[in-house]
């Protein structure tokens, strides 16, 4: 852990030593594979992206002749004005943010009260609990399928069918067992001194909770929230099932049914626009992003 | 700390409780007004037709101050109506395909409303054969049919032009219509002709296209029903695609397309000629953006002794949760919305001419559900408002009543469609496909589904 | 941390277990405990028992015993779905198990940029799948003017049928699938690169190795923890596929791309009259018992090797 906090300059080395560096072969054969590296993903990573803000305001038939020529009829900027006004995917757009912020809400609160709970509370009947969420990462997500759908048609309690409002998104978003085993390790690693202290000076739980563990789960909570908010407009199957007014569907719904309601040029500005938001964000919090993914990895291992 | 503690945790019990209540809707307790909530149209379709919807909507209700509308979007396609049933998402009233009625009525999925039915006045005017897609075997009334179509031949009079087609004289035979796809192709680079092969449609359109060579998917065997799915004219039928597909090259690149991909395709200008529902020309408008003037309908090469149109239709329903007060709301708004158009001229006058002024089709084909000379008559009335061009749709209306209307395969239709989806695709997708081998296997995969329910 | 109050008076637990924050610790675990009750573990379960049971949703549902497993094997779709499923599996660990591995010692010796090869590679993984499908589906148009086909014709092959021909459907979508997902695996793996020790490169080296052999001897003996986890991931992973054959082909051309997640949406969802939801659990719970026996035997085997 301590490892990872320091950046990672030329002082650390890695495979390729300085020595092997002076070499002019080393130097000229990773040099070429380095080149031949950027222009593959220039190419494959960055080039369908770039095809589609090209089409996005390139006009049907343009497209559909010759896809890989340049605006041979002029920009049409009209596409993404259509796709943002006449069909309205500025609805589905406003529902991809309230799924998501709802999600990473309901799965935060999840996430944090039941690490705290499990690492520092920790009751007798810790040991339990920490079994029980850990099996359901076992379980392959396709069989909560059906049954969950029974449960927000008629969920226990309430007995109001969920299907068509939020929380049938949001509420299922936060058993996500894979969430409590990183903030449960995160706490398990804070220094159990900062708590003794807090306690002595008389903090109860939600004290503690509050204004000591919180604060210094920055990070993790961090990492959970990128987890979060990528998971929530990724999804595709679940909002399907569960929210099928078109006014309530997030954008990855929307996209392929609205695919045979409208024209090309107007459909690929959608789908452009869809996509404009999660790469700025990602190269925004590009730092964010890569190091919970590599996180991520590492907490698998 | 102890009552801090206790505090919060009653704070929190209350938000968990709040919360859950939030999550209910609360029931409109209005006195003496029965709220309804009725299919409007597709997602998808343009403004201008949902502003005509709701027009029709504030027209009812001020008809009936006692009944109010919530319109929904809605499309029958794909999955969970039984879900939607359970969840209690399914509007009050909806409409299905004659495909489906027999079997939701069998498993109870839709509301008894002989009663209510038998109060209005045109109750035994229905043609029988039309009403019967809406009855139980024990002749209980669980819809009303509000459309009955046949199938045509569609095709784009633009593309036929471009072609060197004459789009008033449209193919009449199989062996016209393979030429004039080949003529397409070949001088357009366009698709000369298209079928559906995906969602189930697929097999649907296999269906009209073996009535239209006289053969049957499915014939009655003492009290069961036998799955005839390598009959000569579904033979035939595939040898045509595979014709047109391998040797004349004239099918296009897409071969997964269903009933609503392949409109889009049609409205955009880029198939000459498909088979579909008589009654596709208001999504080709409304929902693809189609120029009228470029729509074609022609009837369906009837060859062979037996040949018929596959016909269709639509029933409208009452959600099998309704209460009596519903249910009669309900069927207060069928009869407006879907029926009154096509007995009282009044209502006919009023529905063409909302319809006509945003734009919206009046004067599709179709087939009548009451007898021909009703469905006559309700044309004249709106003669003023038909904005769908009846001379480019004369070739199918000319023919229809002369051509036998066949009704849907009965047993498992949507598992048969959908087995005959993956033979269409097969033979399109590959040249060596063994045709009768595939329609075997559909013989027998259906067969056992049928027993199986014995 | 309270429990030695409780081990002095065992016989007054109530009052010693509030007074030792008992109730605010189950305060804490109510979010978690109701959110997994009634969306994780009680669905789970579900699952089980509806797998026995055959349900309308308008009827009660009866118990029909094995039944719902039976037919399921007895469907000539199940075998070919596993098949279709193995074979996405199999392909997409050829395309998208070594390639990032590739990439990513590249990667981890770029001295200057190494930010932008690291956000180039990402990039698609960012994408949102569904518009990566539908933007692929698009490329993968069949006509000549078709955008890959347009491509390939640079350079002189002729147009393919890509997802409308049985045989390159699967491999087309395992394309856009390895596509859109390669790069969160090289950053994983760039990441586990960090953490090998650089002394064990020094030593190395003092024995005379070179680049390659570094590669081979230290590296990749370092990383075996994530690789093994990687690859069984990448398994289950691809095993639950259900994206790309649902928005690509819908299980076409002729059931060519059909895998068991497909499989068990059909069952439950694709027939309108009311789904089959007592076969669709019972595909789950045979998947989900043949990924966990898949995981156990992973695990066992390869014990030896990762620690």
């Amino acid at each position: 852990m301590s490892r990872r906090s320091r950046p990672r300059e030329e002082d650390d080395r890695s495979i390729v030593s300085t020595s092997d560096w002076r070499r002019p072969r080393i130097r000229r054969t990773f040099g070429a594979l380095h080149a031949a590296l950027l222009v593959l993903l220039v190419v494959f990573g960055l080039g369908p992206i770039l095809w589609l803000a090209k089409s996005a305001v390139t006009t049907t038939q343009d497209t559909l002749r010759d896809p890989m020529a340049l605006f041979p009829s002029g920009i049409d900027w009209g596409n993404l004005a259509a796709a943002w006004n006449e069909v309205h995917i500025d609805v589905q757009f406003l529902n991809t943010i309230w799924v998501a912020l709802g999600a990473w809400a309901v799965q935060l609160l999840v996430a944090t009260t039941a690490g705290y709970a499990l690492s520092i509370l920790k009751p007798r009947y810790a040991g339990i609990l920490n079994g029980l969420v850990l099996a359901t990462l076992f379980v392959p997500v396709v069989v909560l399928l059906v049954p969950l759908y029974l449960v927000i048609i008629d969920p226990p309690f309430i007995h109001t069918s969920l299907i068509n409002t939020f929380w049938a998104v949001w509420l299922p978003a936060g058993a996500n067992a894979f969430n409590i085993l990183l903030v449960k390790r995160f706490f398990d690693n804070l220094p159990r001194e900062v708590f003794e202290a807090a306690r002595t000076d008389g903090a109860g739980s939600f004290r503690l909770f509050w204004s000591v563990v919180l604060p210094m789960s920055r990070p993790i909570l961090g990492v959970i929230s990128v987890f979060a908010i990528i998971a929530a407009y990724k999804d595709y199957l679940w909002p399907l099932l569960v929210l099928r007014d078109p006014a309530v569907q997030p954008l990855s719904v929307r996209l392929p049914t609205l695919q045979r309601a409208i024209e090309l040029d107007v459909y690929l500005a959608a789908l452009a626009i869809s996509t404009i938001i999660p790469i700025i964000f990602f190269l925004a919090f590009q730092r964010v992003f890569l190091r919970s993914a590599g996180l991520g990895g590492a907490v698998k291992g | 700390m102890k009552s801090r503690t206790t505090a919060l945790a009653a704070g929190f019990t209350a938000l968990g409780v709040l919360a859950a209540l939030g999550a209910c809707s609360a029931p409109a307790a209005d006195d003496g007004i029965t709220t309804i909530s009725v299919v409007s149209l597709i997602p998808g379709s343009d403004d201008a037709a949902f502003d005509a919807f709701n027009e029709q909507v504030a027209q009812f209700e001020d008809a009936n101050p006692d009944i109010k509308i919530e319109p929904q979007e809605y499309e029958w396609t794909g999955p969970t109506f039984a879900a939607q049933l359970a969840g209690g998402t399914l509007p009050d009233v909806y409409t299905i395909p004659f495909t489906d009625t027999k079997t939701l009525i069998e498993n109870g999925q839709l509301a008894d409303i002989t009663a209510e039915v038998e109060k209005l006045d045109y109750a035994d005017r229905f043609n029988p054969n039309v009403l019967a897609q809406a009855q139980g075997s024990d002749g209980q009334i669980h819809g009303l049919p509000t459309a009955a179509y046949g199938n045509g031949l569609q095709y784009n009079r633009a593309i036929f032009e471009a072609a060197g087609l004459d789009p008033d004289s449209p193919p009449t035979t199989w062996e016209e219509v393979r030429d004039a796809a080949k003529t397409i192709s070949d001088t357009t680079g366009l698709t000369g002709y298209a079928t559906m092969a995906a969602s189930n449609t697929g097999g649907w359109q296999l269906a009209v296209a073996t009535y239209a060579r006289g053969g049957r998917l499915e014939v009655p065997d003492g009290d069961s029903v036998r799955v005839t799915a390598d009959n000569d004219g579904t033979k035939d039928a595939l040898e045509f695609l595979k014709a047109l597909r391998w040797e004349d090259n004239s099918m296009g690149a897409d071969f997964l397309l269903d009933w609503g991909t392949i409109n889009q395709a049609f409205g955009a200008g880029q198939i000459g000629m498909y088979t579909s529902g008589s009654d596709i020309f208001t999504n080709l408008v409304q929902s693809q953006a189609m120029d009228p003037a470029d729509y074609g309908l022609a009837s369906l090469p009837l060859e062979g002794s037996d040949a018929g149109v596959l016909a269709g239709g639509t029933v409208a329903s009452v959600n099998i949760k309704a209460t009596e007060a519903e249910k009669a709301a309900a069927v207060r708004w069928i009869d407006f919305y879907y029926m009154q158009k096509l007995i009282d001229q009044d209502a006919a006058v009023l529905d063409a001419k909302t319809l006509a002024e945003s734009d919206q089709p009046v004067g599709v084909p179709a087939l009548p559900i009451f007898d021909e000379a009703t469905l006559e008559e309700s044309r004249q009335w709106i003669s003023e408002y038909i904005n769908v061009p009846q001379e480019q749709v004369s070739f199918f209306l000319d023919n229809i009543f002369d051509q036998p209307t066949i009704a849907e395969p009965v047993a498992h239709t949507q598992d048969l469609y959908a087995a005959l989806d993956i033979v269409i695709q097969a033979v399109l997708t590959d040249p060596d496909a063994d045709v009768d081998a595939l329609l075997e296997q559909v013989n027998v995969d259906i067969q056992a589904l049928i027993d199986a329910d014995q | 941390m309270s429990t030695t109050v409780q081990r002095r008076r065992p016989r007054a637990a109530l009052s010693t277990w509030l007074r030792g924050g008992g109730l605010s610790t189950l305060v804490f675990l109510l979010p978690m405990l109701v959110i997994f009750g009634v969306f994780s573990w009680y669905p789970i379960v579900q699952a089980g028992i509806m797998s026995f049971q055959k349900t309308n949703l308008v009827t009660a549902p009866e118990f029909v015993g094995w039944d719902n497993f039976a037919r399921v094997l007895g469907d000539p779709n199940f075998l070919i779905a596993v098949q279709n499923t193995g074979y996405f599996a199999l392909l997409a660990l050829l395309f998208g198990y070594p390639l990032p591995l590739v990439a990513a010692v590249l990667m981890s010796e770029v001295r200057r940029g190494k930010g932008l090869f690291s956000a180039l590679a990402y990039l698609p993984v960012v994408v949102p799948p569904v518009v990566a499908v539908l933007l692929w589906k698009f490329f993968y148009d069949g006509r000549p003017a078709g955008v890959f086909n347009t491509i390939i014709g640079w350079v002189g092959i002729p147009p393919q049928p890509w997802i409308q021909n049985a045989m390159q459907a699967m491999p087309s979508l395992v394309l856009e699938a390895t596509w859109a997902a390669a790069g969160g695996t090289v950053i994983i793996y760039l990441a586990a690169l960090t953490s090998v020790p650089p002394e064990l490169y020094d030593a190395a080296e003092v024995d005379g190795a070179s680049v390659w052999q570094k590669v081979w001897f230290v590296t990749l003996p370092q990383l075996r923890g994530v690789l093994l986890i990687t690859l069984i991931l990448q398994v289950i992973g691809t095993s639950q596929v259900f994206l790309e054959p649902f928005l690509f082909t819908g299980g076409g051309p002729a059931n060519s791309t059909v895998t068991v997640l497909l499989l068990i949406y059909r069952y439950a969802f694709q027939n309108s009259l009311g789904g089959n939801y007592g076969a669709a659990t019972a595909l789950s719970v045979m998947l989900a018992l043949f990924l966990a026996l898949l995981s156990l035997v992973y695990f066992q085997l390869t014990k030896r090797w990762s620690s």
